[in-house]
């Protein structure tokens, strides 16, 4: 049986590349490149390897700005079939963010929704269930392995103390989580090949924010940095600080 | 205000419901297993059911919970199948949520947060109208209290999902949270030979060893509760040597509290060097075992 996949995916900075700016401790974002989100990038991978066992078409919805044409294209190249693109993102809303992709997601037929559980940079992890109550579709959340029989959806789930093994009938949520897969690294005909591929854009109105920041900063670091690149002559000073510090 | 409190986790539960009778009065929604370790914080009502725990039996519940009753904040322990809750209870409710918050205080009607940014790279401090909270562990020591809650059992529901099988994980007795020495290991250690490796200096340490996330997920070299992270546990030893750690950022998020780090590399440009007091740029099958020497003497 074929199936019908949405994978949501974003864009976030390349958090290695954000520095603190010296003097307020604000995140320097200026000239940091953008990236696939990590948990997107899982879910993508985890919704084309679908397509690829059982067939069927992967459709990638991004709600973000115009730069968010790369995680489009990475997903095309990476095996993705449809994608879209909508803009005017207004920041990290997660009530916002949901209902718009749901919006979207009514209007595309589907048999499973593939996502991350929680996004690498804003780390809220709230779309997965908001998502399953706006489109009144049932959450198989924090899968690292998905088998699919006909209707039926097998999912191993990992929670916090144990893990379960669960089952639900289509149409379905999965989120997944970092350890699902490995993504993989598109050849370069397929990269060359996305670049063409069209993009369906949509312009969304912004809506409010419902939180106002009263700061951003990255908390202090006072470490000494004592780095030594001679083994021998940095163990015993090393050493000697391990055994301070238990004091 | 009167707080609606729910965690699968007893440990983040007790927390939560200590933390939420300072703004007023705490009701819990509990499952049957934990209902006894609740009842101990000072809850007024608890709110009982006795199905297997998902995120679709706790939120329908809680829907039928909060539709019953007047509560002015929803306070959920940061679980997996708690941050699902708190998606599906927002969507249906329209209330908003804030995530993975580690501080609140309510001023002037509003919610008043602080919670990790960029995979843990800032801390964000926000004013809200968000009246659910996703609370990661930790928001405060739990503190018992007396009081005689009503109890209430809840009508089973019926879900749509299907649970074919539990699977245990495997587990240890060491807390790494409450240790004042560890020594972590990452991918740098190579294979699980490598833990035999790197355990006396443990011992020598009188230290616990941790893991980074692949070393405790992927690989499973160590059971999962020994992950030091943004997504494992959040530690504040007195030492912290971390072993073929690069250092990025969701796990710097989990060991920031420690009072002196030491790191171990063969990379003299891995990041963990950043937010180190000493580092050793080496091979830590090498040095390992030259400091263990120098320990001794
Ligand atoms: C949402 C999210 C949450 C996450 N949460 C966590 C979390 O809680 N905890 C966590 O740890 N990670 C977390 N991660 C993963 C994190 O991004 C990194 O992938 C992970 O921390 C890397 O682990 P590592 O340092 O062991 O491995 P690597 O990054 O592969 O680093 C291995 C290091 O070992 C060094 N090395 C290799 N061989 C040797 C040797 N013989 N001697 C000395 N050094 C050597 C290398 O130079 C390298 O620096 C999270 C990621 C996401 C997206
Ligand atoms: N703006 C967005 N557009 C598309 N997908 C998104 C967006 N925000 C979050 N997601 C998806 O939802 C997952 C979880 O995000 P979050 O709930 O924000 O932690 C991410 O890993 C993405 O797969």
């Amino acid at each position: 049986m074929a199936y019908q996949i949405i994978v949501l995916a974003k864009q976030m900075p390349d958090l290695e590349l954000i520095k603190p700016d010296p003097n307020t401790g604000e995140p320097v974002l200026k000239g940091v490149s953008l990236k696939f989100e990590t948990l997107s990038k899982n879910a993508t991978e985890a919704a084309i390897r679908i397509k690829e066992k059982y067939g069927g078409k992967v459709t990638v919805i991004t709600y973000g700005n115009e730069t968010a044409t790369q995680v489009i294209k990475e997903a095309y190249a990476m095996g993705a079939d449809e994608g879209f693109l909508l803009t005017g993102y207004p920041g990290n809303n997660p009530m916002n963010t949901a209902s718009v992709l749901a919006e979207k997601i009514k209007k595309i037929p589907h048999d499973i929704i593939l996502l991350g559980n929680q996004s690498a940079d804003s780390y809220t992890g709230l779309l997965p269930g908001m998502l399953s109550s706006l489109l009144g579709e049932t959450l198989l959340g924090s899968a690292v392995s998905i088998e699919l029989k006909d209707r039926i959806v097998e999912v191993l789930k990992v929670l916090d103390t144990n893990n379960e093994k669960i089952q639900a009938t289509l149409p379905v949520i999965v989120s997944v989580t970092q350890e699902i897969n490995e993504p993989r690294l598109p050849p370069v005909m397929q990269i060359l090949a996305a670049g063409r591929k069209p993009i369906n854009t949509e312009k969304i109105s912004a809506a409010g924010q419902y939180s106002r920041v009263i700061s951003n900063r990255a908390p202090k670091s006072e470490r000494k940095r004592l780095i030594f690149e001679d083994v021998d002559k940095g163990v015993p000073e090393v050493a000697k600080a391990m055994k301070e510090a238990m004091r | 205000m009167i707080t609606l409190a729910y965690s699968d986790s007893p440990d983040i539960g007790s927390q939560i419901i200590t933390k939420f009778r300072e703004f007023g009065d705490v009701a819990v929604l509990s499952s049957s297993g934990n209902k006894d370790v609740f009842a101990r914080y000072g809850p007024v009502s608890m709110h009982i059911f006795s199905e297997e725990e998902n995120s679709e039996v706790v939120s329908a519940h809680m829907i039928s919970v909060i539709n019953n009753g007047r509560f002015d904040l929803i306070a959920i322990g940061s679980t997996v199948i708690g941050r699902e809750v708190a998606g599906i209870i927002s969507a249906a409710t329209k209330m908003n949520a804030m995530a993975e918050i580690s501080e609140i205080k309510i001023e002037n009607g509003k919610a008043v947060t602080k919670r990790f940014y960029y995979g843990g790279k800032t801390l964000l401090e926000e004013e809200s109208d968000a009246k659910i909270f996703t609370v990661s562990p930790g928001i405060t020591e739990p503190r018992e209290a007396t009081s005689e809650p009503s109890v209430h059992e809840l009508d089973p529901s019926t879900g749509k999902i299907k649970l074919l099988e539990k699977i245990e994980k495997k587990s240890s007795e060491e807390n790494i949270e409450k240790a004042s020495v560890i020594v972590s290991v990452g991918r740098g250690l190579g294979n699980k030979d490598g833990i035999q490796k790197v355990e006396p200096l443990a011992k020598m340490l009188n230290g616990v060893i941790a893991g980074s996330r692949p070393v405790c997920l992927d690989y499973q070299w160590l059971s999962e509760e020994k992950q030091v992270g943004l997504s494992g546990k959040k530690v504040r030893p007195k030492l912290y040597v971390a072993l073929g750690i690069s250092g990025q950022i969701q796990h710097i998020a989990g060991m920031r509290g420690s009072r002196v780090v030491v790191a171990v590399n063969k990379d003299k440009s891995a990041p963990i060097f950043e937010e180190s007091d000493y580092g050793i740029v080496g091979d830590l099958y090498q040095v390992v075992p030259k400091l263990i020497e120098a320990l001794k003497n």
